[in-house]
C-alpha cells in the first residue's frame, strides 16, 4: 500500500509540475490553441481523482537516477520543433515530457537532433542507410518492415510487454509497427485522424443542409449552390502528392473495398488492381475532375493553403488531417466561425456499398531503439525507460488534458474543462466513428510514391484509374520481390 | 585621348543622329530600369509582407501593410531554440574560409592548367570539368557514408571540404578562361627580367586577374551562404549549425505563415545582402577594373 | 600555353597537389561509392545484395527517368538562350554610353542570384499561385481574364513556367561573368570602331563577341552543366508535378532514394546522370568549337589549304618539267 500512496504522491506532484510547466513556459502557454487557460486547472481536476481510484500507478515521475545505471550520452532525432509544437499537442507533450526526462537524469546526456520533418525524413533514410542511426528515433509505419529485416532496428516485443504501462497500451496502435509478430517500436505523439471533413455549419445552413451531407451525390448539389456565390465547396491540396492519399483515398477506398483487402495488402497478398479498389480510384477522378466540388488548384497548393481558404470563408469546407483541425481552431480562436465550424466523416460514394462512416486514424511515428545502441545493457534499459515515458501515462495525460488528444496510452478526459471545438473533434475522432487504417503507415514508401505522383495526373484527367493501379501494383510486386 | 574625341564626334554629328540617338538612350534605360526593378521587387516585396501578419497577408498578398508588425521577427528572435548569433558565427567563418580557400585555389589551378603544358594538363581539366557534373542531390548518401566512416563529419571544418571543393570547377574554368585572354608577353617580360614562376605568379598575374577573381568570391560567398543540402547531412551538433539549417530548425512540418517564412528568409539572407550593398560599389569596381591593356 | 618559361615540374605539382587530392576526395570518392552501390540492391539499411546489371537494365526501359532527361535538354537550350543571351544583351545595355546609373544596374541585376533557391521558388511559387497570384492579378487587370490558370498545374506549360525563374535568377550571374570578360576589352577598341562608323550591333557581333569567346565558352558550359543537375527551385515549386510533368533527372533520383528508399537504384540514377551529362556537355563543346570558330577563320583555313595545293601542284608541275 506504501508503495501506492507514493505512487499517487509522485503522479500528482508531477502532473501539478508538468501543468505549471505548461503555465510558465511562455510558447505552450501563449501559442496553445483553446485549452490553454483551461488546461493546468483541467489538468489538475482530471488527474488526482483518476490517479486515487485506479488500481495501477496512474503515472509515475520519471525513474530517479538511481533507477538506471547508464551513464553517458543518448542521441535522439525527432522532428518535434519549437514551432511544430505550437498547437500541436502531440509535439508539444513530446517536448515537454522528454525536457521532464532530462530533468530527472542528471547524468545522462540527450544529444537531441531536431529537425523539421522533410529534413528529418530525409536525414533518418540517410543514417539508417549509412547503419549510423541514432540511439532513439522515430519510426515510420511504413519503414517498419524494411528496417527490421536488415537488423537496423532493436526487437522491443519484450519491452513492450513488460512494460510497467502494459496493461494502459491501446495495442490497436502497435500494428504498424509489427514485423514478424515483434514490435519494433513504441507508437509515438498523438494518434488522430487524416481524413477529417471540416465545415461551417452556417453555410451549408443556407445552401439548405443541417449537416454535412452524407453522400456525394449531395454534396454535387450543394457545390451547384456554392459556385453560385463564387465560392468553393470542398478546399483541398494536393501539391506535396501525400495529401491526397493519406486525406482522402485512403478513407474513400474502404468504402468499396471494406478492410478486408488492406489488410491483404499489408500481409504481401493484396492486388492495388483488385475491381473495388480501381472503383475507388475512379471515383475519386471523378469527384475531382468531372465535378466542380473541388478548388482548381487543388493539385498546385499544399493542404496548408487549402486550410486557409477555409478559415477566410473562400471555401465552405476542408478535408484534412488531425493537425490541420488543430491549426484551424487556433487560427479561428475568437472567431464566431469557431463556433459553427464542424466535422463529418468523408460523405459515402454512390456506388460503394462496403463500409460507412469510417475515418483512419492511428498514430504513423513510434518511437523506436537502434540495434547498435542495445548492445549496452545499461545503455538498452535507459533507452527503453526514455521510450516508455515519452509515450506513457504522463504524456497521455498532458495531450489528454491540455488538448483533449489520446496517445499510445489510454488516459480519461475530462472533456467538460474544452471548448465545444475540442470536444467535437474528441467524439469524431475517439468516439462517434470507426476507425480504419491509413495505408501509408503500412507497406513500403516505394509503393506509395508510384500510387501518389500517379495520381495527381489522374485527378487532372490525365491518366485513367486502371493504368495507376497497374503501375502501383507493379511497385508493390518489385516491393515484395515478385 | 579617344575618348575625347568620340564625344566631339558625337557632338558635332547632325541632329537627326542625335534625336536617334536620345530615342534610343531613353529605349535603353528604361529596358534596363524594368530589369533591375523585376530583380529588386521581390526583395522589397518580402520586405514589407514580412510586416504584415499572416491574415492580412493572404487577404491580399501585394499591397503594402497597413498595421506594419514586427511581430514575425520578435517570434523568431525569441525562439529558445534558434541560436543566432552562434549560426551566424558558424556561417560567417565556413562562408570566409571557404572563398578565401576556393579564390585561393582556382586562381593557381586555373592559371596553371590555362599556361603550363604538362601531360596531365588536359586530364585534370576535364577532370575539373566532370565535378560540375555532379548530381549532389541523389549523392548524399554516398556523401554522408565517406564523411562519417572517416570521422570528418561534425566538424568546424567540415563543410569547407565540399564547399570548396564543388565550387572549384566553376571558379577554376572562369579564371582559366580569364587568363586565356591575357597577353603571354606578360609573363615573357617577366621572365626575362628573371622572375621566379611564383613571383610572376603572386606578383604580376594575380593584380591582373582580379576582376575575375572578385567574380569568383563573389558567386561563391552567397553560394556558401546559402547552402543547406550539405549541412544538412554533415552537421549534427547544434553548436555548428549554419544560418540556413538553425532556419530551417524550427519550421514547423505543416507550418504556412508566409509572412513568418519571409521573415526568416529574410534573416537568413540579412548579412549577406547588408555586406553585398553596402559596399556594392567596390565589388562591382573590383570586378571591371584592372583590365588588360592590349 | 608558356612557351619561353617553363616551372619545374615539382613545383606545378607542388600547387597541384592539396587542391586535386581535396577535391578528387571530396568530390569522386562519392561518385565511385555510387558506381559500387549501383551494381547493388539496397533498400537504405546495412543490406545489400549484388544484382549485377539490373538497375541499369531497369534505368534503360525506365520512362520516368528519359522523360526526366529530356527535361533537362529542355532546360538546358531554354537557359542557355534565356540566362546567357540575355545577360549578354544587358552587359551591352549596362556598357552603352547613353546609359545612366551603370552601378544601380550592375548591383540591382545581381541581387536574384545571392537568393537561396528555395527563396526563388517560393516566390514564383506566389507569383503562379492561381488564386492569389501576381500573374493572374495581371491578367485580370489587362482585361484578359479568361487567361487566367491553374498555372503550375498545367503539364504541357509546367517546364516552361519553372525555367522562367531559373532564367531570372541566373541572368545575374551571367551579366557579372560577362561584365568581368568585357572590362577586359581595352576601351580604345570600342571607341577607334566607333569612330570607324560601327554600329552597335556590329560592335558587339564583330568586336565584343569574338574577344569574349573564351569566357562565353565557359558560360554555357556551366550552363548546360548547371542544368543537366537542376534540382532545387524545381523541387520547391512544383516537386516534379503534376506527376512527372515537371520531373528532372536529379529530382528522380532523389526520389527513388529517399522517397522510395531504393538506394542501389538511386545510386544506378546518379551514375546515368552523370554520363549523360558528360555525354551533353561534350556533344555541346564540339558544336561550340564549331559555331565559335569565326567563318573568316574557316574560309581562311579553306584558302591556305587551297595555297598549299596549288604549290604542291606547282612543285609537282615542275619537276614533272625537269
Amino acid at each position: 500500500m506504501k508503495k501506492k500512496a507514493v505512487s499517487i504522491l509522485l503522479a500528482t506532484a508531477m502532473v501539478v509540475t508538468l501543468a505549471g510547466c505548461g503555465g510558465s513556459d511562455p510558447a505552450p502557454a501563449a501559442e496553445a490553441p483553446a485549452a490553454t487557460e483551461e488546461a493546468p486547472a483541467a489538468a489538475e481536476e482530471a488527474e488526482a481523482p483518476a490517479a486515487a481510484e485506479e488500481e495501477a500507478p496512474a503515472a509515475e515521475a520519471p525513474a530517479a537516477d538511481g533507477e538506471l545505471a547508464y551513464s553517458g550520452d543518448i542521441s535522439i532525432m525527432h522532428f518535434s520543433t519549437s514551432e511544430e509544437s505550437e498547437g500541436n499537442g502531440g509535439s508539444d507533450g513530446f517536448r515537454t515530457c522528454l525536457a521532464n526526462w532530462q530533468d530527472a537524469h542528471g547524468n545522462i546526456t540527450l544529444n537531441e537532433e531536431v529537425l523539421a520533418n522533410d529534413d528529418y525524413k530525409t536525414q533518418i533514410a540517410t543514417r539508417a542507410a549509412a547503419d549510423d542511426l541514432p540511439d532513439v528515433f522515430l519510426l515510420q509505419g511504413m519503414n517498419t518492415i524494411s528496417w527490421s529485416d536488415q537488423g537496423l532496428v532493436y526487437d522491443l516485443t519484450d519491452a513492450i510487454k513488460n512494460s510497467p504501462y502494459a496493461d494502459q497500451y491501446n495495442m490497436d496502435y502497435l500494428v504498424p509497427f509489427t514485423a514478424g509478430g515483434k514490435y519494433y517500436a513504441y507508437p509515438a505523439l498523438t494518434g488522430g485522424t487524416c481524413t477529417v471533413v471540416i465545415y461551417d455549419e452556417a453555410m451549408w445552413k443556407e445552401a439548405g443542409f443541417d449537416s454535412f451531407p452524407t453522400t456525394w451525390a449531395d454534396v454535387e448539389k450543394a457545390a451547384e449552390y456554392f459556385s453560385g456565390q463564387g465560392i468553393d465547396t470542398i478546399a483541398f491540396g494536393n501539391s506535396g502528392q501525400w495529401q491526397l492519399n493519406s486525406c482522402f483515398v485512403s478513407c474513400l477506398g474502404y468504402q468499396y473495398t471494406g478492410t478486408q483487402w488492406f489488410s491483404d495488402i499489408i500481409a504481401g497478398t493484396g492486388n492495388f488492381e483488385d475491381p473495388n479498389f480501381v472503383a475507388a480510384l475512379t471515383e475519386t477522378q471523378r469527384l475531382f475532375h468531372d465535378t466542380n466540388i473541388f478548388n482548381t488548384d487543388f493539385n498546385a497548393i499544399s493542404n496548408e493553403d487549402a486550410r486557409e481558404y477555409y478559415i477566410s470563408g473562400e471555401a465552405a469546407a476542408f478535408i484534412g488531417g488531425n493537425w490541420d483541425a488543430s491549426y484551424i481552431q487556433a487560427n479561428l480562436e475568437g472567431d464566431p466561425k469557431k463556433d459553427t465550424t464542424k466535422f463529418a466523416v468523408l460523405p459515402q460514394a454512390a456506388d460503394a456499398t462496403k463500409y460507412e462512416n469510417f475515418q483512419n486514424i492511428g498514430l504513423g511515428y513510434g518511437m523506436a531503439i537502434s540495434a547498435k545502441a542495445a548492445s549496452d545493457p545499461d545503455k538498452l534499459a535507459a533507452c527503453i525507460d526514455l521510450c516508455q515515458y515519452l509515450t506513457g501515462p504522463a504524456f497521455s495525460e498532458f495531450v489528454g488534458a491540455n488538448y483533449a488528444l489520446a496517445g499510445f496510452c489510454s488516459s480519461d478526459v475530462d472533456l467538460s474543462a474544452f471548448d465545444q471545438y475540442t470536444q467535437d473533434f474528441y467524439n469524431f475522432s475517439y468516439v462517434d466513428n470507426k476507425g480504419c487504417e491509413i495505408y501509408d503507415s503500412y507497406v513500403d514508401g516505394s509503393v506509395w510514391s508510384v500510387l501518389n505522383t500517379e495520381m495527381q495526373e489522374m485527378v487532372n484527367g490525365d491518366k485513367d484509374p486502371a493504368t495507376v493501379a497497374a503501375d502501383t501494383q507493379a511497385a508493390y510486386k518489385a516491393y515484395l520481390g515478385q | 585621348m579617344a575618348k575625347e574625341m568620340a564625344m566631339t564626334k558625337v557632338e558635332s554629328s547632325s541632329t537627326g543622329t542625335k534625336v536617334k540617338r536620345g530615342i534610343l538612350g531613353v529605349i535603353i534605360n528604361f529596358a534596363l530600369w524594368f530589369f533591375s526593378l523585376t530583380c529588386i521587387f521581390p526583395l522589397i516585396w518580402m520586405l514589407y509582407s514580412s510586416l504584415k501578419t499572416k491574415r492580412v497577408f493572404n487577404a491580399d498578398i501585394a499591397g503594402l501593410p497597413k498595421e506594419p508588425t514586427l511581430a514575425n521577427y520578435t517570434k523568431i528572435l525569441s525562439n529558445k531554440d534558434y541560436h543566432l548569433m552562434e549560426s551566424v558565427g558558424n556561417s560567417a567563418r565556413t562562408t570566409i574560409l571557404s572563398v578565401i580557400l576556393i579564390v585561393l585555389i582556382a586562381f593557381v589551378v586555373g592559371y596553371i592548367l590555362s599556361r603550363i603544358d604538362f601531360p596531365l594538363n588536359k586530364p585534370l581539366y576535364v577532370m575539373f570539368l566532370m565535378g560540375m557534373l555532379i548530381p549532389i542531390h541523389s549523392l548524399m548518401v554516398p556523401i554522408y557514408i565517406i564523411f562519417s566512416k572517416l570521422g570528418l563529419s561534425d566538424h568546424w571544418y567540415t563543410l569547407l571540404m565540399p564547399y570548396v571543393s564543388f565550387a572549384l570547377p566553376m571558379s577554376i574554368f572562369l579564371v582559366e578562361g580569364f587568363v586565356k585572354g591575357i597577353p603571354i608577353e606578360l609573363e615573357e617580360a617577366a621572365a626575362i627580367d628573371g622572375s621566379s614562376f611564383s613571383k610572376t605568379l603572386f606578383g604580376i598575374i594575380l593584380p591582373v586577374c582580379k576582376p575575375i577573381l572578385v567574380t569568383v568570391a563573389i558567386i561563391n560567398v552567397f553560394s556558401c551562404w546559402n547552402e543547406f543540402s550539405f549541412a544538412l547531412i554533415l552537421i549534427k551538433q547544434r553548436a555548428l549549425y549554419t544560418v540556413p539549417l538553425g532556419l530551417r530548425q524550427f519550421t514547423g512540418q505543416f507550418s504556412s505563415d508566409y509572412p513568418k517564412i519571409m521573415a526568416a528568409m529574410l534573416m537568413t539572407m540579412a548579412p549577406i545582402v547588408i555586406f553585398y550593398f553596402a559596399f556594392s560599389k567596390q565589388i562591382i569596381k573590383g570586378m571591371v577594373a584592372g583590365a588588360v591593356k592590349g | 600555353m608558356l612557351k619561353s618559361i617553363k616551372p619545374k615540374g615539382w613545383v606545378v605539382a607542388a600547387y597541384l597537389a592539396v587542391p586535386v587530392a581535396l577535391y578528387v576526395f571530396t568530390v569522386f570518392a562519392p561518385l565511385l561509392a555510387a558506381l559500387f552501390y549501383s551494381f547493388f540492391e539496397w533498400k537504405g539499411g546495412p543490406v545489400k545484395t549484388f544484382n549485377g546489371f539490373a538497375n541499369y537494365a531497369q534505368l534503360f526501359s525506365d520512362e520516368v527517368f528519359w522523360s526526366s532527361f529530356w527535361h533537362n535538354i529542355f532546360l538546358v537550350i531554354v537557359c542557355i538562350i534565356g540566362q546567357i543571351g540575355l545577360a549578354f544583351i544587358v552587359v551591352l545595355l549596362i556598357n552603352s554610353k547613353v546609359t545612366k546609373l551603370q552601378g544601380i544596374h550592375r548591383t540591382f541585376g545581381f541581387f536574384p542570384s545571392t537568393i537561396s533557391a528555395v527563396c526563388i521558388g517560393f516566390i514564383w511559387q506566389m507569383i503562379y499561385d492561381s488564386k492569389r497570384g501576381l500573374l493572374n492579378y495581371f491578367l485580370e487587370k489587362i482585361g484578359r481574364g479568361d487567361l487566367k490558370k491553374v498555372w503550375l498545374n498545367e503539364p504541357g506549360l509546367v517546364m516552361l513556367l519553372v525555367s522562367i525563374p531559373l532564367i531570372w535568377q541566373f541572368i545575374g550571374y551571367y551579366m557579372v561573368i560577362l561584365l568581368s570578360a568585357v572590362s577586359s576589352i581595352s576601351t580604345e577598341v570600342l571607341e577607334s570602331a566607333e569612330i570607324d562608323g560601327a554600329t552597335g550591333i556590329q560592335r558587339a557581333r564583330y568586336i565584343v563577341l569574338p574577344l569574349i569567346k573564351n569566357t562565353l565558352l565557359v558560360c554555357i558550359t556551366l550552363c548546360v552543366a548547371g542544368n543537366m543537375k537542376a534540382f532545387d527551385n524545381i523541387y520547391v515549386m512544383t516537386a516534379g508535378g503534376p506527376g512527372y510533368s515537371s520531373m528532372v533527372m536529379a529530382m528522380y533520383g532523389y526520389k527513388v532514394s529517399f522517397e522510395q528508399s531504393n538506394l542501389g537504384y538511386g545510386s544506378c540514377i546518379s551514375v546515368g546522370i552523370f554520363i549523360l551529362a558528360l555525354a551533353v556537355i561534350g556533344g555541346s563543346q564540339l558544336l561550340m568549337n564549331y559555331c565559335m570558330t569565326d567563318r573568316y577563320d574557316r574560309e581562311e583555313a579553306k584558302r591556305l589549304k587551297q595555297i598549299e595545293k596549288e604549290r604542291q601542284q606547282a612543285i609537282k608541275a615542275r619537276k614533272a618539267k625537269a
